[in-house]
């Protein structure tokens, strides 16, 4: 990578706060995929997420470690995304009531169909599993991250994550087999 | 729920083959991973919030943390140090005139700025006979030393002050003779400090100049 | 006039000071210490919670002295305190944005011996308002050894006939002074004394604030 995290980090530091762009393009896609499958909503996603960079960049000092930057980043939006959660209006619409992707057109071919009603099928599964849950699932299998990641991200113990994760994956598979057997 | 066999758990996390997996679990295994995979390439983002963010970033004022000279330069003013003055008579008139007219002007409340709406004036008074000096270290000089000195001009024990703070609540001590760190006797509010000595700060709570009557 | 100078130079410092927290830490804390407290206050920033109070639990206690492990310890427990005071804050005014400065300020409630309880009641009760004079206001009572129920009750009783922000300070000031008056008056007929005024209450007499003597 041509400029690593830490030279970006050192250059906003240094007063270039043009250059945190490049820092909000590398993370915005897996921040904001993050937020929105933890959150069931793309646009308080996106608040969640703009929030948490805003936040990121006026405490930038205090992220010592530039190398963990992207840990970092996806701590702050966690916990966004928790207090959000937290206080959510008792009229909003629960995750798992959350209706289901508009399915493909008519016009679409039927693989087409099969693939987006088996995304809101995992969707739905998704979203009707405790917020710690799903966090973990998330980080694990759509970010990728190692378990001593998404300790650094979420502050919980590693066999902590497991289990969760172990519990979010049965869950799932739960749900999809109904479907697909 | 039912459980999942843990060669399974292991496969998908990386801890096993899953090549080696029976048939039913390499089946299993492949359906989740294609469910994450299908989530993961299903693009929840639908817009950027990147120049909502830059827009925002940058009406925050830049702040860069001052290095070498500069970081010396402001530890210096920032730090309590005798300063010799030495100067020319002849060019000093001026400025002995102006230091005249502080020194017989009262102090108390003349002595301080009018506050602002979301400030308000503390006085501060403690009784400390023959002590050489007392100053006021608290939240509102950041613990700084050397900031808020107290006086004591006729000798009798009673040393003064006064500052524009902001409104709300402070903490604050009394340092006497540069060593000794004391509660303000007259607080009414303390809160432990929480080093675990069992040491007290006063609190001290400014009211707005506009909530004055 | 070395005070006044030395007023002069705070007020000049005052805006100085109130730049980026953490930057004020080099220098003055010790070296032994900085690498926790800046992880401490790394973690407040993750976790959305205010960072000044953990700065300025860092200034004080390198002005004390205090030794680096005693002084990472009390800023670990004002973290741990910040957390306590956003649960209990999100739990009093619920479906509402947590304000930093209503944890910082439930957070300096529950140092000085405010309970949860107390501490949600008086939130729930002006939610959209500057928490601390009430706080204060509670803190004080307790303090001065008035039943903690009885005094939420007063202010309380305060705010709905229209006083706000330092104006319940002055309750508080009120009730201490029914209570200092003697004849042997108990602390619970010092409130009703008061409540009887509400919502006349002395304000102070000076424009000065004077901690303990003064108004407040």
């Amino acid at each position: 990578m041509v400029n690593d995290d830490a030279d970006v980090v050192a250059r906003v530091l240094a007063g270039d706060g043009e250059a945190f762009g490049i820092l909000i393009r590398r993370y915005e896609p897996g921040l904001l995929r993050f937020a929105t499958r933890m959150l069931g909503n793309p646009d308080a996603a996106a608040d969640a997420v703009a929030e948490s960079l805003v936040r990121a960049y006026r405490h930038l000092a205090q992220c010592r470690d530039p190398s963990r930057l992207r840990s970092w980043l996806y701590r702050i939006t966690g916990n966004r995304c928790r207090s959000h959660l937290a206080r959510r209006h008792t009229t909003d619409i629960p995750l798992s009531e959350a209706p289901a992707p508009a399915l493909a057109e008519a016009s679409d071919t039927w693989e087409v169909l099969e693939r987006s009603e088996q995304v809101a099928l995992v969707e739905r599964a998704l979203a009707a599993l405790p917020a710690e849950k799903r966090e973990a699932f998330v980080l694990k299998h759509m970010e990728g991250m190692s378990y001593e990641e998404m300790a650094a991200v979420t502050g919980a113990r590693i066999p902590t994550l497991k289990m969760r994760v172990h519990r979010a994956r049965e869950a799932l598979l739960e749900a999809l087999e109904e479907v697909v057997r | 729920m039912n459980p999942i066999d843990p060669r399974l758990q292991a496969a998908l996390d990386g801890e096993r083959d899953p090549a080696e997996l029976p048939a039913d679990l390499r089946e299993a295994y492949a359906l989740l991973i294609s469910a994450a995979e299908l989530l993961e390439a299903t693009p929840p983002p639908r817009v950027s919030v990147a120049n909502r963010v830059m827009a925002e970033i940058r009406q925050i004022p830049v702040h860069v943390p001052p290095h070498g000279s500069v970081r010396r330069v402001i530890r210096w003013f920032g730090r309590p140090r005798a300063v010799t003055l030495r100067l020319r008579p002849v060019w000093t008139l001026a400025l002995a005139a102006s230091l005249a007219a502080m020194l017989l002007l009262p102090w108390q409340q003349g002595s301080v700025r009018n506050p602002g709406e979301t400030e308000g004036i503390a006085n501060f008074v403690g009784h400390f006979p023959g002590a050489r000096s007392v100053e006021v270290v608290g939240s509102f000089n950041n613990w700084s030393r050397g900031l808020l000195h107290l006086s004591d001009d006729d000798h009798d024990g009673i040393w003064h002050g006064a500052a524009v703070l902001p409104a709300g609540a402070h903490e604050y001590m009394f340092v006497v003779d540069s060593e000794r760190w004391v509660p303000d006797p007259l607080a009414g509010r303390y809160v432990d400090d929480g080093f675990g000595a069992g040491q007290e700060n006063s609190l001290l709570f400014v009211r707005p100049s506009a909530a004055q009557p | 006039m070395r005070c006044r100078l030395a007023v002069a130079l705070a007020l000049i410092a005052a805006p100085l000071s109130a730049q980026n927290g953490a930057a004020r830490l080099p220098g003055r804390v010790p070296a032994a210490a900085l690498p926790a407290i800046d992880s401490i206050i790394a973690t407040a920033v993750a976790e959305s919670l205010p960072t000044e109070p953990l700065v300025q639990k860092a200034l004080e206690g390198s002005a004390k002295n205090i030794p680096a492990g005693r002084l990472v310890s009390a800023v670990r427990r004002s973290l741990l305190q910040l957390r306590q005071a956003r649960v209990i804050v999100t739990h009093a005014v619920p479906g509402q944005p947590v304000p930093e400065g209503h944890v910082a300020s439930v957070a300096a409630a529950l140092a000085r011996g405010l309970t949860g309880p107390i501490v949600e009641r008086l939130l729930a009760m002006a939610p959209n308002e500057p928490p601390g004079p009430a706080l204060h206001a509670a803190a004080d009572l307790v303090a001065h050894h008035f039943n903690p129920d009885s005094a939420t009750n007063l202010l309380v009783e305060a705010h709905s006939k229209g006083l706000r922000g330092v104006r319940l300070l002055d309750v508080a000031v009120a009730a201490d002074h029914e209570l200092q008056r003697g004849g042997g008056r108990t602390p619970a007929e010092a409130l009703a004394h008061v409540r009887a005024m509400l919502p006349n209450v002395p304000a102070p007499e000076a424009a000065v604030t004077r901690h303990g003597t003064q108004g407040s």
